[in-house]
C-alpha cells in the first residue's frame, strides 16, 4: 500500500513528527511496529499503538468499505446511480407548479435550500413536506417518516394537525374514488397522530446545540432507518450573531454543510434548509440575497428563493444540478402548500401520463 | 527527508549509521549538508568511505536529466485534448482539455459548474469511449441529468452509441471529506500503477466535482492544518496528471473582497498555483424579451491562451450548446 503518511487522518503535531521520522508511506508505519515507532519519533508508547490502529484502520478501511459497501456503496458507475435515482421517490408539496419546476418534487439524497423573506411561506413548506413525506406508497408517497430541527422556535404544532388532516382527507377521496384495496389497507393506519408521531422534532437554541444535533444525528437515524427528511428550519438564525471571527462561522458552516450531505446520502433521505435573506448593497441599487455569504450558495444542491409581487407568492429554483430555473406562483390556505388555481382539464390528462404517481386533482381539496 | 538506513546505497552500513546517528546526523540530507571532514573526524569513520556513500546518495536521490527534445517527443506521444462537449468552450481552452494538466472552473452559486463537469464526462465517455472518474462531494452528481445529455449528444451525433455503456464507464465515487478523497486518489493511483484495468479500463479523465467543498471546513478560525492537507491534495492530483497523463478537472468557489468586488477564487493564493488553467463561469442576467440567462466563461490563467478571453455558454437546455462566441 502506497499511501501517502499525510493523508491519514492524525493530529497535525503527530504528522509533522512522522514526516520529520522519514516515514513517507503508510507501509513503513506498519512495518516498524509500536515499540520502534515509539522509540524513533519519542512518542509514548501509547500514542505510537493509537498511530498504528488509526492507520490499519484507514488501509483495511478501504477494501472492507469496497467489499461491504458495494451495494449501496459510494462507488459506483452512473448506470447504478440512474437506475438508483429513477427508483426512488420525491416527496411532493401538493403544489404540483412546484413540483414540475424540481424536477417531481423535492429529491431525495440531496440538499435543498429555502431562502425567502419573513412570512413568505418558508415554515409552512417544511410543514408541508414533514407531512407529506409520510404519504403511503401507494398513493405515490415515499411512506417516510421526519426529523424536524428547528431553531427559530416557528414550528406551530396546530398548524401541523391542519395540514395532515387536509392530507389525509385527501388521501381518502383518492381511495373513494379507486376503491382499491391497497388504498383502503394504507388508510387504516395513516391518520393525523399517526402522522404527528412520526414527525421528530428537536429545538436548538444556539449553533452549538445545532451542530451538535447534526453531528449526532446519524446515530438517530440508525434508529429511525424510516426517516427520509431532515429539515433545519432556519440554518441562518444561530449564524448570524455571536461571531466576532467571521472565518470561523465559515468553517463551521462549511463543515455543517459536509455533514447534512452524508447524512442526505447515507440515509437517502432529503434534506431540506431555510435561509433568511439580507440586503446586499450595491453601487446603484441594493438587492435582497440569501444570507450567510457567497460560499454558503454551494452547500445546498438545490436551491429555491421565495419572494413576494405585489400581494402574489413566487417561488423562483435559482439552482439546480438537473432542472432549468424557472419561477412559479404558489398559494397557501388553511390546508397548506397548494397551486394558485386548480389547473385546467387538459393539464390534468397530460399530468396523469407524465406522472402515474400523480393523481387528478379534485374541486374539494381546494 | 529519507532516513538513513543499512542497505540503503552500497558502503551504509549500520554500524556507520550507529556512529552518524550518534551525532544526530539522521536523514541523507543531514548527511549530504553536513562537512565530511568534520563527520569524519568525530566519527573516526574514513573519510574515503564517506565521500563514496555520499556520491551514491547524491546520484540516488537527484533527478535524472532530459533534454528538450525527447521531452516533446513524449509530449506528442503521451498528450491527448479531451473534447469538453462544448465548441465555445473547446476554443476557449485551445481546443480542449489537455492531459497531465490540472484545469479549474471557477464560479458564483449556481453558474453551471456542476453542468460542465457533467458535458466533459459525457462527451469524453460516449464521444471518445473512455472511462471517466468523477470525484463527487457536494451530491450534485445527477444521473438522470447526466443521462439527458448523452441522448442529446447521441442524436446529434446520429450515432448508434448506446447510452447504458456510456453510463457504465463512469465510475462515481462519493467522498465529502478530505480522507476520503485522497484515500479515493490514492487507491486510483495504486490501480493505475500496478496496471489494474478490470473495472476502470482505460482512464483519461479525473472529474472533481468541488474541491473546495471539502477543504474548506479545515480552513479558517485558528487552525492552519488545512493548509498542509490542502497542498497534500494539491500533489497527489499533479502527481496523478503527470504521470498517468490523466486531465484532472477541478470545480472551486468564488468569493469576493467586499460586497462589490470583483469575483475572485476561493482557497487563496496557494491553491492558485496548482491549476495550470482556470476558467471562471458566470451568469448574467440578459433581458430579451424574456429574462434568461446568459452564462459566460472567461480564462482568469492559461499557459497557452491570452487570459482574459470569453465564450458563451447555453447550459439552460438539454444539451450545453455553443452560441455564439464574443
Amino acid at each position: 500500500m502506497q499511501r501517502d503518511v499525510g493523508s491519514v487522518p492524525l493530529a497535525p503535531a503527530l504528522r509533522a513528527r512522522l514526516v520529520s521520522g522519514g516515514f513517507q508511506t503508510v507501509q513503513e508505519l506498519l512495518e516498524t511496529g509500536p515499540c520502534g515507532l515509539s522509540k524513533e519519533i519519542g512518542i509514548s508508547k501509547e500514542e505510537a499503538l493509537e498511530v498504528l490502529q488509526v492507520v490499519r484502520q484507514e488501509c483495511h478501511g478501504d477494501a472492507e468499505r469496497t467489499a461491504a459497501r458495494s451495494g449501496a456503496s459510494r462507488k459506483c458507475t452512473a448506470l447504478e446511480l440512474l437506475e438508483e435515482e429513477q427508483a426512488q421517490g420525491f416527496i411532493i408539496t401538493f403544489c404540483s407548479a412546484l413540483d414540475n419546476i424540481l424536477g417531481g418534487g423535492v429529491q431525495l439524497t440531496k440538499i435543498t435550500e429555502v431562502c425567502g423573506a419573513p412570512g413568505v411561506g418558508k415554515t409552512q413548506l417544511c410543514m408541508q413536506l414533514a407531512v407529506d413525506v409520510q404519504i403511503p406508497e401507494c398513493f405515490g408517497g415515499v411512506a417516510g417518516e421526519a426529523v424536524f430541527i428547528d431553531t427559530e422556535g416557528s414550528f406551530i404544532v396546530d398548524r401541523v394537525v391542519d395540514i395532515a388532516a387536509a392530507c389525509v382527507q385527501h388521501c381518502h377521496l383518492i381511495a373513494e374514488a379507486h376503491q382499491e384495496e391497497d388504498h383502503l389497507k394504507a388508510l387504516e393506519t395513516f391518520s393525523v397522530e399517526s402522522i404527528l408521531s412520526h414527525i421528530y422534532y428537536f429545538r436548538c437554541r444556539d449553533y452549538i446545540e445545532l451542530l451538535a444535533q447534526v453531528y449526532l444525528l446519524p446515530d438517530f437515524l440508525l434508529e429511525h432507518s424510516k426517516v427520509r427528511l431532515v429539515v433545519v428550519d432556519g440554518i441562518a438564525f444561530p449564524f448570524r450573531h455571536d461571531f466576532e471571527d467571521l472565518s470561523l462561522r465559515t468553517r463551521l458552516l462549511n463543515g455543517l454543510a459536509q455533514q447534512l450531505i452524508i447524512i442526505a446520502n447515507d440515509h437517502k433521505s432529503a434534506v431540506v434548509l431555510t435561509n433568511q435573506m439580507t440586503t446586499r448593497i450595491g453601487q446603484s441599487q441594493s438587492t435582497l440575497v440569501p444570507a450567510l455569504g457567497e460560499s454558503w450558495g454551494h452547500a445546498a444542491t438545490v436551491r429555491l428563493i421565495f419572494h413576494w409581487n405585489n400581494s402574489q407568492r413566487l417561488a423562483t429554483l435559482y439552482k439546480s444540478p438537473s432542472q432549468k430555473e424557472s419561477t412559479v406562483p404558489y398559494h397557501i390556505t388553511s390546508h397548506g402548500f397548494r397551486d394558485v388555481q386548480p389547473p385546467a382539464v387538459t393539464q390534468h390528462a397530460e399530468g396523469a401520463e407524465m406522472n402515474p404517481r400523480k393523481r387528478p386533482r379534485r374541486e374539494e381539496e381546494k | 527527508m529519507v532516513v538513513l538506513r543499512a542497505g540503503l546505497c552500497p558502503g551504509l552500513t549500520e554500524e556507520m549509521i550507529q556512529l552518524l546517528r550518534a551525532n544526530s546526523i539522521q536523514t541523507v540530507v543531514d548527511f549530504v549538508s553536513s562537512d565530511l571532514e568534520d563527520i569524519a573526524q568525530k566519527c573516526s569513520l574514513s573519510y574515503k568511505a564517506l565521500v563514496a556513500v555520499r556520491r551514491v546518495l547524491l546520484a540516488q536521490f537527484s533527478a535524472f536529466p532530459a533534454n528538450g527534445a525527447d521531452l516533446y517527443e513524449e509530449l506528442k506521444s503521451s498528450t491527448a485534448i479531451l473534447p469538453t462537449g462544448s465548441t465555445s468552450l473547446d476554443q476557449l481552452l485551445d481546443s480542449g482539455l489537455y492531459t497531465g494538466e490540472v484545469t479549474e472552473l471557477m464560479g458564483a452559486p449556481g453558474s453551471g459548474k456542476t453542468q460542465v463537469c457533467l458535458r466533459i464526462a459525457a462527451s469524453v465517455s460516449l464521444g471518445l469511449k473512455q472511462h471517466v472518474l468523477f470525484l463527487d462531494s457536494t451530491g450534485g452528481f445527477t444521473a438522470s441529468r447526466l443521462y439527458q445529455m448523452l441522448q442529446a449528444h447521441a442524436e446529434e451525433e446520429e450515432e448508434q452509441a448506446s447510452s447504458p455503456g456510456a453510463l457504465q464507464r463512469i465510475q462515481v465515487v462519493r467522498v465529502f471529506d478530505i480522507y476520503e478523497m485522497l484515500s479515493a486518489l490514492q487507491e486510483l493511483r495504486e490501480h493505475l500503477s500496478q496496471q489494474v484495468v478490470s473495472s476502470m479500463g482505460p482512464l483519461k479523465i479525473v472529474v472533481i466535482d468541488s474541491v473546495s467543498a471539502v477543504i474548506y471546513p479545515l480552513l479558517g478560525g485558528k487552525q492552519s492544518e488545512g493548509l498542509a492537507i490542502m497542498m497534500q491534495l494539491a500533489r497527489e492530483l499533479k502527481t496523478l496528471a503527470r504521470e498517468f497523463s490523466l486531465a484532472v478537472v477541478v470545480t472551486n468557489q468564488v468569493t469576493r473582497d467586499s460586497s462589490t468586488g470583483p469575483p475572485k477564487p476561493a482557497l487563496g493564493r496557494s491553491w492558485s498555483f496548482v491549476p495550470s488553467t482556470r476558467v471562471l463561469l458566470e451568469s448574467k442576467e440578459v433581458t430579451l424579451g424574456k429574462a434568461t440567462t446568459q452564462r459566460i466563461a472567461s480564462l482568469a490563467k492559461s499557459p497557452r491562451q491570452p487570459v482574459g478571453i470569453q465564450a458563451e455558454l447555453d447550459i439552460g437546455s438539454a444539451v450545453v450548446t455553443p452560441t455564439e462566441r464574443l
